[in-house]
């Protein structure tokens, strides 16, 4: 009879580890995944796909800015004074050190998410050298 | 245009330049630029670029200067990105799980790996194709199967999937903004009942399976699909704990007082449709305590308001408040409420152009003389203004055990609801 006890309280326990086993490989706990270490598991990839756009060529440069225009377009994140100084530091350094070039600082009239037709027209027209456009986020 | 250019951006770049078809020349700046003094602008001028490490200057002029690189040039269809596999390598659990850790493809709680026989599960819940398309992110298109993935993930069961999937016909809106935001889930309809989505005691707390999986989905979701990795895209400067579930919760449509329509029935669905609505926002402010009869519940909201950008506010009150509200204060609609706090929200100008969001968003409209944002640019600081131009954009939302007389004031944006019978 005790015999069988002991018997019984083995098999008991052997079950119950071999539970435990399984149920870690299904719930995936980390600490008890020693048991399932060995065996190969596939599963479905959650990473979804990007896709190429069609590639538009950049615009090309010019040799030098000496003597050209450069416009400096403030796109007014954080509004009209946040960052604007970046910009007149910008036209100090130029001022300083290649006093040859014009800078023109602008406000985008559609901030950081809109357009400004009539500044890119400007810009345009002025058959400008360059264009700094900043600073969001 | 024509001219050279080059960008400044403030975060760290990770590839944008094909994004938009065109190849941009960058430089970066450190953080923070906006509002900062002079000084700071200053010393980032003569500071470094962080994308070349060149001096700031001379990188922006070799970047207005430098012939065109090969890349640069080419133009059409680019050679097709390999796409993503369907399957994951076969690998351990343990390897696995590593994979989906450092790919950043959790919120680091416990998942449950996607299986195939999983996701086939999942997608029981549905009648949609596996292959249909939820949601688009540029071009990133979120499938049927990707969304059962991501329910797989998060521990739901089949039954919730149509309403996740209605969830996320709305991802990747995640609030991946650098000033910190968050969403809020609202559920109405029958399926409140039929999943046991939690919108009695304790609606906003951890206490119920649906609300904490169907919340938490949105976030596996958008995680991925935006491809949100820890200073590669997500660039909150906090970030919002609110994230790790999007405050999932139900109205308590039987609990409202007579007059009060749900939510879903105010953006004209019928009663009996199931319907999610998703909103975007920052602040939630708690009444603390209970309400007080000599300073009442609408006035407290009205105070509080004035703390948020004027854009939008939803109001989750306790359907006590409500009662309270009706029967004492005689609103007898939710839309008399929004009314009311509409024309009674004041805050002074200098206050309503001190916060960021509301400077970076309506500024270009003052300036372009759109009103009343023109007029509210050129007052005096101290002038008081009502932020809350439309009422309808100020959401009430009945949720709550009727046991104690508390509420919220949240800035979340409400958008129009999607209809969750639609995704069964």
């Amino acid at each position: 009879m005790k015999k069988k006890i002991l018997l019984d309280s083995f098999l008991f326990l052997l079950v119950a580890l071999i539970s435990i086993g399984v149920t870690s490989c299904i719930t995936g706990q980390e600490d008890t995944a020693k048991n399932c270490d060995e065996r190969l598991i596939t599963v479905l990839n959650p990473a979804i796909s990007s896709r190429m756009v069609e590639r538009v060529p950049l615009a090309p440069r010019i040799d030098t800015l000496e003597g050209k225009t450069v416009y400096l377009v403030d796109l007014q994140w954080g509004g009209p004074k946040a960052a604007y100084s970046v910009f007149e530091e910008m036209e100090v350094w130029f001022s300083r050190n290649m006093p040859s070039v014009k800078t023109e600082i602008r406000r985008s009239s559609g901030g950081s998410f809109g357009d400004d037709p009539a500044l890119r027209e400007e810009i345009i027209s002025k058959k400008a050298g360059g264009v700094v456009i900043g600073i969001a986020g | 245009m024509g001219a050279s250019g080059v960008n400044i951006v403030r975060f760290k770049d990770y590839d944008l330049q094909y994004s938009n078809g065109m190849p941009i020349r960058y430089v970066a700046f450190p953080f923070p630029v906006a509002g900062q003094p002079r000084s700071v602008h200053k010393s980032y001028i003569e500071g470094k670029d962080l994308l070349s490490g060149k001096p700031m200057m001379q990188a922006i002029i070799d970047a207005l200067t430098m012939p065109l690189t090969d890349e640069e040039k080419k133009e059409g269809m680019p050679a097709e990105a390999a796409p993503e596999p369907r399957l994951l390598e076969p690998d351990t659990e343990v390897n696995l799980r590593r994979l989906f850790k450092e790919r950043e493809w959790t919120d680091f709680n416990p998942i449950i790996l996607p299986a195939e026989e999983r996701a086939a599960e999942m997608l029981k819940g549905t009648s949609h194709q596996p292959d249909e398309v939820v949601s688009k992110f540029g071009s990133r298109e979120m499938t049927v199967e990707k969304a059962a993935i991501y329910a797989v993930m998060a521990g739901a069961k089949p039954e919730y999937f149509p309403t996740i999937l209605a969830t996320l016909t709305q991802a990747p809106s995640f609030g991946n903004s650098t000033s910190s935001m968050a969403n809020i889930i609202v559920v109405n309809g029958p399926i409140r009942k039929q999943l046991g989505i939690n919108s009695g005691t304790d609606v906003m707390g951890p206490f119920s399976e649906a609300n904490s999986v169907i919340g938490r989905t949105f976030t596996l979701a958008g995680k991925i699909m935006g491809d949100l990795r820890l200073d590669e895209g997500a660039y909150s400067s906090l970030g919002s704990n609110l994230q790790y579930n999007n405050v999932c919760i139900a109205e308590n449509e039987e609990a409202l007082p007579e007059g009060w329509e749900p939510l879903h029935v105010q953006m004209g669905y019928k009663p009996t449709d199931s319907v999610v609505t998703i909103g975007v926002g920052w602040s939630y402010i708690s009444s603390v305590g209970e309400a007080q009869i000599n300073h009442p519940p609408h006035m407290m909201f009205r105070d509080y308001m004035r703390s948020l950008t004027g854009m939008g506010a939803t109001i989750v009150m306790d359907p006590t408040v409500a009662g309270l509200l009706k029967e004492t204060q005689g609103f007898n609609t939710k839309a008399e409420l929004s009314e009311w706090l509409s024309k009674n929200v004041e805050v002074a100008a200098g206050t309503y152009w001190g916060n960021g969001v509301n400077t970076t968003a309506m500024t270009p409209m003052a300036l372009q003389g759109m009103e009343p944002f023109a007029t509210w640019l050129k007052v005096p600081p101290e002038t008081l203004i009502k932020p809350f131009t439309d009422p309808k954009a100020i959401q009430v939302v009945v949720a709550g055990g009727g046991i104690q007389t508390t509420w919220f004031v949240t800035d979340f944006g409400l958008r129009r609801g999607v209809l969750i019978d639609k995704w069964k």
